[in-house]
């Protein structure tokens, strides 16, 4: 694979996990919200494989495959099911309405360049200075987080996070040593797992996956 | 040695699949003990240990035990034992009157010792990444002991546990990510740059603009865990919901072993940075964390919630006394985090029982509790005495301890302002328990004397009052591990 | 500017005038049989405009001086419009005036002066139009705007004609992220600012969901006509746009005859293409609600932001 095109298949890949955020924040249908997240996990397990292969990694292909199985597969699944299981197909107003969302996370992405500039400087490079796209994932998952109120969008801003995070990993130090990379998953799909009961008992209780019905607890 | 590092996350872990696999039995219901007692001595041997012949590392490096890790060793088990014993009556008692089942029970006991193994594995890693699985781990295995209970409240309560603690350790893992990246660029091979002991060695040649960023991130992500304010929303939610050992474990050492992540921390931030940095962030978290405690303390009606801003009041002075970052000042504060470890397990362990005798989590619910149940309202009655630093408990030489070598740095003005606020915190908590332990109780509310506290459950709790006043009297058993711990914090 | 680069920019524009209707009726035709109709013949747009323009001319009693302007200055400025892009020739005479900014305020004028047109005659629906209708434009053509400047950046001047040629001399950079960004956001204002599905319905009959429909509803005859053609042309100028700015291949480099007939071949099938992806697409989709409309043109302008972000940052 030429410097080039290998070049422009990471930028493509990282720019496709960017724009993913940008759909989740933009699409209110829930079911169209996963797809977009399992997109973006597929062109996660793609950066990782493109670095592996140009780098001749074999922990990193392997890395790769373990993304793609559980954020191209397992995750969506499990998300799907809890949208599946509770009939309700849409984020219904969120606290901070669509539109104003976008230009916030156009905000969020700035200043993301802005906070890695540090790191991008330490080695500069087509994969250090995607980096801040990784940030930027990180902070709108973050912003999906506080402005969302279904348990089903709290749970992918929480995976935008994971992602955000990820790609930073990747990019940066061509990944985190396998045993704390295989320690990682092993969390997320737990936490997700344990976010899926809780749904599952908050309708049972509630009727509903609503968060705004979480306030009983208050001082 | 070297088996023995392995060994000690295990021990918990074998305990687990005996509970697992037997149930929650009259017999197996003791293995937890067990395990906590065989830990905590486990720990004293690794204490001598390293000591005498200094850390020790195991499985190709991914573990190592120096004082500081041997401490917190102590401090894990000797709370477990406090908690778990103390539980052994709590899942009877609960299993009796039909608030709980045997599958629950099990599930209980599975997940309990999954909790202490992962707060074991924490302290003893030396990669960073195991560190952060570890202490992720524990909060998969707490949160559905926080839910344990199944009401609104004890969802809602885990839900934010889960939510906010989850995020918050994301964000220091991306912390962790960029000081491997840095550690990597000042020249560490890809196994070891993540390994604690090699990014101290490479800490005055790390980027310190990556570090800088790093290091907020982590400050932010393991503060969330500390309960450090303003990211500390969670903690009197699932605290007050989570039965009472688990309560007493989370307050007691969950906490901490957040804590000793971020201390682990500042030793290379220091090297990178200079102690600027660090010093600042954690002294405006202590500061803003004992606001809050005392704030909310004023006007609490829940009892279990008041211990949990007291845990948040308690997590500020250790990091002030991190702050502050002379070798006593962070000898004071590893002593605080034993010293509030105990004092807190027995307060929520005796909360859970005054929950079992009246039936309310609300402070205006409980009255005359020193005449209905004169021996557990002692209990509480000393415990919150304790806690409030009063001699000859423990707490009170460490906070004392603290003040000076505040005052001695030059960190008069932030040791003046923590300590206004300690005596606001004073003064709310001195007036809750007043109403709760004092005055007539209701004719009706009466209790017969089969309601009275079992020996199993007493035992624990007065075995702990008692081991936090002997080392309030003296802590020469503990004074040598506790310097040579300082020490590595302190470099 | 040479002669033959003048020449150039005149048969461009002839061709886009001539073609324009064209293209609308391709398109009518083609979303015709999709839905299993017979179709119009693709000559009909040209027919109702000569027969509009045969027509006696009718002004409300309440328009002023601008109902009348309006028709005109919207012709005049999708004429000016297709000459500045490069649709035939990067050596085209008005290549000096074919800056991207130029372009931007050139089509912006045109909405505002029917927008304008649309308040004059004081008629409910048209004011209503028009008022939708700059909606819409206040946050589509700032995307354009941003959206071409993100080429602009890797190319290093806002000029049309050098974007297109770095493209062709860099064929690389077309599957670059700021480039796939920057086309979706650009695909998207097209869609809005001609007046398409999912944005506006142009073949709706009903006033209230009409956007540029409504605005026009006062005009018959000549000056029917006239928006009518000035609505083809800019339509033709968003779809040889998108079209050359990505797919800059066949787009003759000099201003040799033979050539320029070639690029006039090309470009007529790419924007035939265009026309029938986007007539294919509208079958399958329906008009958002126009409360939602806003959204998805906030969603383009932060993908054009993205791609300028990135062609700052990736590169």
């Amino acid at each position: 694979m030429s410097e080039t095109l290998f070049v422009q298949l990471l930028d493509l890949a990282v720019g496709l996990v960017l724009v993913c955020a940008f759909v989740v924040l933009w699409r209110r249908g829930l079911g169209a919200i996963v797809h977009a997240l399992t997109v973006q996990g597929v062109a996660l397990a793609a950066v990782a494989f493109l670095l592996g292969v140009h780098e001749e990694h074999a922990e990193l292909i392997g890395a790769a495959a373990l993304v793609l199985v559980l954020k191209g597969v397992v995750l969506p699944r499990v998300l799907l099911r809890i949208i599946r299981d509770s009939d309700e197909t849409r984020e219904v107003e969120p606290f901070v309405n669509v539109t104003a969302s976008l230009l916030a996370a156009a905000g969020l992405t700035l200043l993301a360049y802005a906070t890695s500039r540090d790191v991008v400087a330490l080695d500069p490079g087509p994969e250090t200075s995607a980096i801040p796209i990784g940030i930027a994932v990180a902070l709108i998952g973050f912003f999906v987080l506080a402005t969302r109120r279904k348990a089903v969008t709290q749970i992918v801003g929480f995976l935008l996070l994971d992602n955000g995070i990820a790609l930073v990993a990747f990019l940066a130090t061509a990944g985190v040593p396998l045993i704390v990379e295989l320690g990682v998953a092993l969390d997320v799909l737990l936490a997700v797992f344990i976010l899926q009961v809780l749904t599952t008992r908050m309708r049972a209780k509630f009727g509903v996956t609503d968060l705004n019905q979480l306030r009983e607890l208050r001082d | 040695m070297r088996t023995l590092v392995v060994l000690v996350p295990l021990f918990p872990v074998a305990a687990g699949v005996i509970v697992g696999a037997a149930g929650w039995r009259a017999l197996t219901a003791w293995v937890g003990p067990l395990a906590a007692a065989i830990v905590t001595g486990a720990g004293v041997v690794l204490a001598v240990g390293v000591l005498d012949d200094g850390p020790v590392t195991a499985l190709d490096r991914l573990l190592r035990a120096d004082a500081l890790s041997a401490y917190m060793i102590i401090v894990i088990g000797s709370v477990a034992l406090v908690a778990t014993s103390y539980g052994v009556g709590y899942v009877r008692a609960e299993l009796e009157h039909g608030h709980t089942t045997a599958r629950r029970a099990r599930i209980y006991g599975v997940l309990v010792q999954g909790f202490i193994a992962a707060m074991l594995t924490a302290v003893l890693a030396d990669n960073l990444g195991v560190l952060w699985v570890a202490v992720e781990a524990t909060t998969i295995a707490t949160a559905f002991l926080v839910g344990h209970r199944r009401t609104r409240a004890s969802l809602e309560a885990s839900w934010k546990y889960v939510v906010i603690g989850s995020v918050g350790v994301a964000l220091a893992f991306l912390g962790t990510v960029l000081v491997y990246f840095a550690s990597r660029h000042a020249g560490g091979d890809a196994e070891a740059s993540l390994n604690w002991s090699t990014l101290v060695t490479l800490a005055p040649s790390l980027d310190p603009g990556v570090v800088r960023l790093a290091l907020g991130l982590l400050v932010v992500g393991y503060g969330t865990k500390i309960g450090l304010a303003p990211m500390h929303t969670w903690l009197p939610d699932a605290h007050s919901q989570a039965p009472a050992p688990v309560s007493a474990l989370m307050s007691g050492v969950l906490l901490s072993v957040a804590f000793y992540a971020l201390l682990r921390y500042k030793v290379i931030a220091d090297a990178a940075l200079g102690t600027g940095y660090v010093r600042g962030l954690l002294v405006a978290g202590a500061l803003l964390s004992l606001a809050v405690a005392a704030s909310l303390l004023l006007a609490q009606r829940d009892y279990k919630r008041m211990l949990a801003y007291s845990s948040i009041e308690h997590m500020g002075l250790v990091a002030l006394g991190v702050a502050i970052g002379t070798p006593l000042a962070v000898g004071a504060a590893l002593l605080h985090i034993l010293g509030h470890g105990i004092g807190k397990a027995v307060l929520f362990c005796s909360s859970g029982e005054i929950l079992h005798v009246t039936g309310t989590t609300e402070i205006a619910g409980v009255r005359g509790l020193l005449v209905r149940q004169p021996f557990l309202g002692g209990i509480f009655g000393l415990g919150v005495l304790a806690l409030l630093g009063l001699p000859p408990f423990s707490l009170f030489a460490s906070e004392l301890a603290i003040a000076r070598a505040g005052v001695a740095d030059g960190m008069g003005w932030a040791v003046g302002v923590a300590f206004v606020l300690v005596f606001v915190i004073f003064a709310a908590m001195v007036g809750h328990a007043q109403r709760m332990l004092l005055g007539e109780p209701d004719v009706a509310d009466v209790d017969g004397p089969s309601r009275r506290m079992s020996t199993t459950s007493a035992v624990p709790l007065v075995v702990g009052m008692a081991a936090l006043a002997l080392l309030g009297v003296s802590i020469w058993p503990i004074e040598r591990l506790l310097e040579a711990a300082a020490r590595v914090v302190t470099g | 500017m040479s002669v033959a680069g003048l020449a150039a920019a005149v048969c461009q524009t002839a061709l886009v005038v001539v073609v324009a209707p064209f293209v609308v009726g391709l398109m009518r035709w083609v979303r015709a049989r999709l839905e299993g109709r017979a179709g119009p013949p693709l000559t009909q747009p040209w027919r109702d405009i000569r027969k509009q323009m045969a027509k006696e001319r009718i002004v409300p009693a309440t328009a002023s001086w601008v109902f009348t302007l309006a028709p005109l200055v919207l012709v005049a400025t999708a004429v000016v419009a297709t000459g500045i892009v490069p649709f035939l020739t990067t050596r085209s005479g008005l290549d000096e005036i074919g800056d991207l900014f130029a372009l931007v305020y050139m089509l912006l004028l045109g909405t505002v002066f029917l927008a304008l047109a649309g308040l004059d005659p004081g008629t409910a629906f048209g004011g209503m139009g028009s008022s939708r209708e700059m909606t819409i434009a206040a946050v589509a053509e700032p995307t354009i705007l941003v959206a071409i400047f993100a080429l602009s950046v890797t190319a290093g001047s806002s000029n049309l004609s050098a974007i297109v040629t770095s493209t062709l001399d860099h064929p690389s950079t077309v599957a670059s992220p700021e480039t796939m960004l920057a086309f979706a956001a650009l695909a998207v204002v097209t869609l809005a600012e001609t007046g398409r599905l999912p944005v506006d319905n142009p073949s709706t009959h009903l006033e209230l969901t009409m956007i540029h429909e409504a605005m026009i509803l006062e005009y018959s005859g000549p000056d029917l006509a006239l928006v009518e053609l000035a609505a083809h042309m800019r339509l033709v100028v968003f779809l040889g746009l998108l079209s050359n700015l990505f797919v800059p291949w066949g787009i003759a480099t000099t201003t040799h005859p033979l050539e320029l007939l070639a690029a006039a071949g090309a470009v007529c099938a790419k924007i035939a293409v265009l026309g029938i992806v986007i007539a294919t697409f509208e079958v399958f989709v329906a008009k958002v609600r126009l409360f939602r409309v806003p959204e998805l043109l906030a969603a383009s302008f932060v993908l054009a932001f993205l791609a300028v972000t990135a062609s700052f940052y990736l590169a």
